[in-house]
C-alpha cells in the first residue's frame, strides 16, 4: 500500500468531538429504581410503567445471545447509564435550539435546518435520549399525521402507543429487546392515518452524547389502510474509548394496502484499528405486514459500530404481502457485523426480497445470517435472495449462514450467494483508462452495491456513496 | 448437556463390558471414547447442529446390542451382491460374514475385516484407525468407537489402481428386539492410487434397529478416491452416520450419497483439505416419503491454497417427509484460490412435507471463487405443460419429471451396475410418492 492509501485507511473518525451540554443523568445501574426513575422522569402512565417492569423481570431470566458471530468482551449493565437528558427547555423553533448543539451539527457537516428545508425532511432530532427539537410538525398535522418522540406520543396518543406498542416485538422477544422495552427513553413515533401518503420522507438524527449513556431507542411507526410512509434514519457518533451500548427497538405496523419504506444509514463510531472503543449496536427491528397487500422494505447501510447485531425483519401476515431487505454491510479494521434479516411467509400470495451486499476490510468479520421461512398454510409464497460477499485484504472474513425453511409446497424459495474481490486486473484496467486506484475502488464498490443505493431516498444514497468511499478508499493496493 | 441421560444411552452405554481386542492401543482408545460417550447426552434441537432434526423418537427407544449374527439366506443375499466387484466385505447385523464375502489377495491392495487387518497390519491401524474419526465429534461417534469390534479395512498401495469396485455391504436381518449395530470402515489410500468404494446399507427384513456407522478415509498424495454411499435402511431404523475425510496434495475425492431409507437419517460428512490443490466432489440425493426423515450435514474445510469443490444436493420430500441439508464450505485464512460452488435444490411433493436448508459460507481469504444456490419449490409449470403438450399424462409428466430431478446425482455414480440399479429404485420411489 502506498504512503496516500495508508492515510486513507487510517483516516480519523471525522465526527469524533464531545459536545458539553449540562446532562440530567440517571445514576450508573438497572435495578425497579431505575425504571421507576425514569418513568417518573417522564411523567408517564402506570400501564407503561407496569409494561417496563414485566419487561424487565422477563429479562432477569434471560441470557444474552451467544450465537451470534460476534466476541466481545462482557458487558456490565449495571455500569450502564439509563437516563440522561439534556437539560429540559421549551423550544419553539429551530432558532431557539441549544447553540452548542446546533455547532455539533454543523460540525457534522449537516446544519439541520437548512438539510430539514431544502431537503423537505422533518427532522425529528434525538440528542441523547429526548426529543429536543421537531420541525415540520404542523405541515404533517394538516394531512393528519401524528410524528413526534414517543414521550410525547404517549402524553397525547396514549390510546395509539398503547395499542401498538409491543404489538411487533413483544417485550420477551430477547434479551436486548426485553433491556429497550425496559429503559427506553425516547424514540420517534409516527402515525399515518387510513388513506394518506406522507408528503415528505421523514427523519430522525440520531446521536450518542454524554460519554456511557446507552441509547435505548424505541422507534414505533403504524401506517393505516392504504397509507404511505417512507422513513429516514441515520446517525453518527462522537468519539469515545469505553463501548457504548445501544439497543433500539423499531417496530413497523402496515395495515391493508399500506406501504413502509424504512432506510437507515448507520455509521456508529467503530472503535479504532485495534478494535478499542465502539459502539455496540444491538437492534431489534421488525416489520409486521398486518393487512392485505401491504409492503414493508427495509434498506440499510451499515458502516459503523464496532458490534452490529441486526436483523430487520418482516413477518408477512395478510394476504399479497410483501417484504424487502436491501442491505450493504461494510466492515473494516476490528468491526464485526452479524447482521441480515427474517422473512416470515403467513399469508397467502406473499412475497419477499433480500438483497445483501457484505464488504469485509481490515481485521473485520463480516456475517450474513438470515432466516427464509414459509408457514404450512402460506400459498404461493415466493422468496428470492442474493448475498454477495467482497472481502478486501486476507484478513478479513465473509461469512453467510441462510436459513431457509419451507413447510408448504406451492412455495418458491431461491437463495444465491456468491464472493467477489477487487482484483489486481479490475485495478489495472481502471488505471490503463486513467482512472486512479482510489477513485476505482469507489467505481467498483459503487457498482456492487448499485442494487442497494437505488432504493435509499436521493439524499441518503449521495451521503451512503460518500461513506463507503470514505471508509473504504486506499484498503487495496 | 443434559446431566440425565435418556433410556437410550443406559440402554445402550449399560450392554454387557467389552472384551479386550488384545491390542492395549485400541482398548485405550475405546475406553477414552466409552468415558465420553458416557458424559454425553442425546443432543436436543436446542444445540444449532440438530435444530432442525429432532431425536425424540429415537432417544425414546432402547436398543440392546446384537446378541447373535443372524444368518441370512444365500438367496435374500445374492440379490444384494455386486458381480462387477473386485472384492466384497460383508456385515450382518454389524457382524462380519466371512462365507458371504469376498477377498482376493493380489499385490497393491488388502481388503480385510478388522480381526485380520490387526493381525497382518497392525503399525499401519495403530497409525490409522481412530485417527481421523472423532470419537469427541458427538455421542454417536463416541458410542461407535466405544463399541468398536468390527470394520471393513481397505488398504491401497501407492501407484495401485484397483481394478473393481470394493463393496462394503451392510444387511439388516431386521428382528422383533430392537439392536444397536456400529457399523466402521477404514479406507488408506496411498499416493497415487485409483479405487472405488461402495458402502452399502441394506435392510434384508423390517424392523426397528439403530445404526451408527463411521467412516475414516485417508487420501494421500496425488490419490483419487472415489466413494459411493447408498443408505437403504428399513422404514423403521434409525441411521446417524459420519464421515471423516482427509485428503493430502493433488488428491482427489468424489462422494456419491443417495439416502433413501430409514425412519430418520443423518450423514454428516466433514472432509478437509490437508495440503494445497485438493479436488472434492460431493453429490447427494436424498428422496424420502412418509414420516422420514434425512438429514445430510456436509463441511469441506479448505485450510490450504488452490482447493476445489462442486458440490450438488437434491431433496425429494413427499408424504409428511422431512429433509434437512446443512451445506458448509469453510476458507480458511490462507487457502487462497479455492473455488468452491454449491448447489441445492429441494422438491417437495406433497402438503405435509417440509425442507430445511442451511447454506454455509465462511471465508477468511480474498482471493477466491465461492458461490453457493438454493433453491425450493415443486415442479416447474412450464416442463410439466410441454410434458402434457407431447402427450403425457399429468401423472406420468410428474413422475417423469421428479425423476430427471433425482436423476441428476444418480448419474454422477461411475459404476454402471449400481447406477442402473438405483435408478430403477429412484423410478419406483417416483410412482410411489405420486
Amino acid at each position: 500500500m502506498s504512503a496516500v492509501i495508508q492515510d486513507l485507511v487510517n483516516r480519523p473518525y471525522e465526527a469524533g468531538f464531545v459536545t458539553p451540554i449540562e446532562a440530567d443523568v440517571a445514576p450508573r445501574g438497572l435495578s425497579e429504581e431505575t425504571i421507576r426513575l425514569i418513568s417518573a422522569k417522564k411523567r408517564e402512565p402506570d400501564w407503561l410503567l407496569e409494561f417496563r417492569l414485566q419487561a424487565y423481570r422477563h429479562w432477569l431470566t434471560m441470557s444474552e445471545p451467544k450465537w451470534p458471530n460476534v466476541h466481545y468482551p462482557p458487558i456490565d449493565f449495571q455500569d450502564i447509564i439509563y437516563y440522561a437528558a439534556p437539560k429540559p427547555k421549551k423550544l419553539k423553533s429551530m432558532d431557539e435550539v441549544d447553540p452548542e448543539l446546533m455547532r455539533t451539527f454543523e460540525k457534522l457537516g449537516v446544519p439541520m435546518n437548512e438539510r430539514a428545508a431544502l431537503a423537505g425532511v422533518a427532522v425529528d432530532v434525538i440528542f441523547d435520549s429526548v426529543s429536543v427539537a421537531t420541525t415540520y410538525k404542523q405541515k404533517l398535522a394538516e394531512v393528519g399525521i401524528i410524528f413526534c418522540s414517543i414521550s410525547e406520543a404517549v402524553a397525547s396518543h396514549p390510546e395509539l402507543v398503547r395499542k401498538y406498542l409491543g404489538s411487533v416485538v413483544p417485550p420477551a422477544d430477547n434479551y436486548y429487546a426485553a433491556l429497550n422495552s425496559a429503559v427506553f427513553t425516547d424514540g420517534s413515533f409516527c402515525f399515518i392515518p387510513k388513506g394518506v401518503k406522507c408528503p415528505m420522507d421523514l427523519s430522525t438524527y440520531f446521536r450518542i452524547n454524554t460519554q456511557d449513556s446507552g441509547q435505548f431507542e424505541r422507534t414505533l411507526i403504524v401506517a393505516e389502510e392504504g397509507a404511505a410512509v417512507s422513513y429516514l434514519e441515520g446517525c453518527t457518533a462522537p468519539k469515545f474509548d469505553t463501548n457504548q451500548l445501544h439497543a433500539a427497538v423499531v417496530e413497523l405496523v402496515a395495515l391493508d394496502h399500506a406501504d413502509i419504506k424504512y432506510s437507515t444509514v448507520q455509521n456508529w463510531y467503530a472503535g479504532d484499528e485495534n478494535g478499542v472503543g465502539g459502539i455496540f449496536n444491538f437492534v431489534t427491528k421488525r416489520g409486521l405486514c398486518k393487512g392485505a397487500s401491504s409492503k414493508i422494505s427495509w434498506t440499510q447501510v451499515e458502516t459503523g459500530s464496532a458490534i452490529t447485531w441486526k436483523y430487520p425483519s418482516c413477518v408477512l401476515l395478510g394476504d399479497n404481502s410483501i417484504g424487502e431487505f436491501y442491505s450493504v454491510a461494510l466492515t473494516n479494521h476490528r468491526q464485526q457485523a452479524d447482521t441480515g434479516t427474517k422473512m416470515i411467509h403467513l399469508g397467502n400470495n406473499t412475497r419477499s426480497r433480500i438483497i445483501s451486499k457484505g464488504i469485509s476490510a481490515g481485521h473485520s468479520n463480516n456475517s450474513y445470517r438470515g432466516l427464509v421461512k414459509i408457514g404450512a398454510k402460506a400459498d404461493n409464497a415466493r422468496n428470492y435472495s442474493q448475498c454477495d460477499s467482497m472481502l478486501i485484504g486476507s484478513r478479513c472474513g465473509a461469512n453467510t449462514f441462510p436459513y431457509i425453511q419451507v413447510r408448504n409446497r406451492s412455495a418458491q424459495v431461491e437463495h444465491e450467494a456468491t464472493t467477489s474481490k477487487i482484483g489486481e486486473d479490475q485495478l489495472f484496467y481502471f488505471a490503463s483508462r486513467g482512472v486512479g486506484a482510489e477513485e476505482a475502488v469507489s467505481m467498483i464498490i459503487n457498482g456492487f452495491c448499485k442494487d442497494v443505493f437505488q432504493q435509499l431516498p436521493m439524499e441518503f444514497a449521495v451521503e451512503a456513496t460518500k461513506l463507503l468511499g470514505l471508509k473504504l478508499e486506499g484498503s487495496v493496493g | 448437556m443434559v446431566a440425565a441421560q435418556s433410556t437410550f444411552l443406559t440402554t445402550l452405554l449399560g450392554s454387557a463390558p467389552q472384551r479386550s481386542t488384545g491390542m492395549a492401543w485400541l482398548d485405550r482408545v475405546r475406553a477414552a471414547a466409552l468415558e465420553r460417550a458416557n458424559a454425553a447426552a442425546v443432543p436436543s434441537a436446542r444445540e444449532e447442529e440438530w435444530r432442525f432434526t429432532d431425536l425424540a423418537p429415537l432417544a425414546r427407544l432402547s436398543f440392546q446390542p446384537r446378541a447373535q449374527a443372524a444368518a441370512p439366506s444365500t438367496q435374500a443375499v445374492a440379490a444384494r451382491l455386486l458381480p462387477q466387484a473386485y472384492a466384497r466385505l460383508v456385515f450382518v447385523d454389524g457382524v462380519f460374514a466371512e462365507a458371504l464375502s469376498s477377498l482376493p489377495s493380489s499385490a497393491g491392495v488388502r481388503v480385510m475385516a478388522l480381526e485380520q487387518a490387526l493381525r497382518d497390519e497392525p503399525a499401519l491401524l495403530e497409525a490409522q484407525l481412530a485417527r481421523l474419526g472423532a470419537y469427541e465429534h458427538n455421542v454417536f461417534t463416541a458410542l461407535n468407537t466405544a463399541f468398536l469390534r468390527e470394520a471393513a479395512v481397505v488398504v491401497v498401495d501407492p501407484g495401485h489402481a484397483v481394478s473393481g469396485p470394493i463393496h462394503v455391504l451392510h444387511l439388516a436381518s431386521g428382528s422383533a428386539e430392537p439392536y444397536a449395530i456400529y457399523p466402521r470402515t477404514l479406507l488408506v489410500a496411498g499416493a497415487r492410487s485409483r479405487c472405488t468404494l461402495i458402502e452399502d446399507f441394506v435392510a434384508l427384513g423390517e424392523g426397528a434397529y439403530f445404526s451408527a456407522p463411521l467412516a475414516e478415509v485417508s487420501i494421500a498424495p496425488d490419490a483419487a478416491v472415489s466413494h459411493i454411499r447408498l443408505q437403504r435402511e428399513a422404514a423403521s431404523a434409525f441411521q446417524i452416520a459420519a464421515a471423516f475425510v482427509e485428503q493430502a496434495r493433488g488428491s482427489t475425492y468424489r462422494l456419491v450419497h443417495v439416502a433413501l431409507g430409514a425412519r430418520l437419517s443423518r450423514l454428516e460428512v466433514s472432509v478437509v483439505h490437508g495440503a494445497t490443490a485438493c479436488e472434492t466432489a460431493i453429490d447427494g440425493l436424498a428422496m424420502i416419503g412418509a414420516r422420514q426423515l434425512a438429514d445430510t450435514h456436509t463441511s469441506v474445510d479448505h485450510a490450504h491454497p488452490e482447493g476445489r469443490l462442486r458440490q450438488t444436493h437434491r431433496c425429494v420430500a413427499g408424504g409428511a417427509a422431512h429433509a434437512v441439508f446443512n451445506g458448509k464450505i469453510l476458507v480458511r485464512d490462507g487457502a487462497q484460490r479455492t473455488d468452491a460452488a454449491q448447489s441445492f435444490r429441494g422438491l417437495l411433493l406433497s402438503e405435509r412435507a417440509q425442507i430445511d436448508a442451511k447454506p454455509q459460507l465462511e471465508i477468511f481469504a480474498d482471493d477466491v471463487k465461492c458461490a453457493h444456490g438454493a433453491a425450493i419449490g415443486q415442479l416447474d409449470a412450464q416442463a410439466l405443460f410441454y410434458l402434457r403438450s407431447r402427450g403425457l399424462g399429468e401423472q406420468q409428466a410428474r413422475n417423469l419429471l421428479t425423476y430427471a430431478f433425482a436423476a441428476e446425482v444418480i448419474e454422477r455414480i461411475a459404476v454402471p451396475a449400481v447406477r442402473s440399479a438405483l435408478a430403477r429404485v429412484v423410478l419406483e420411489r417416483t410412482r410411489e410418492a405420486a
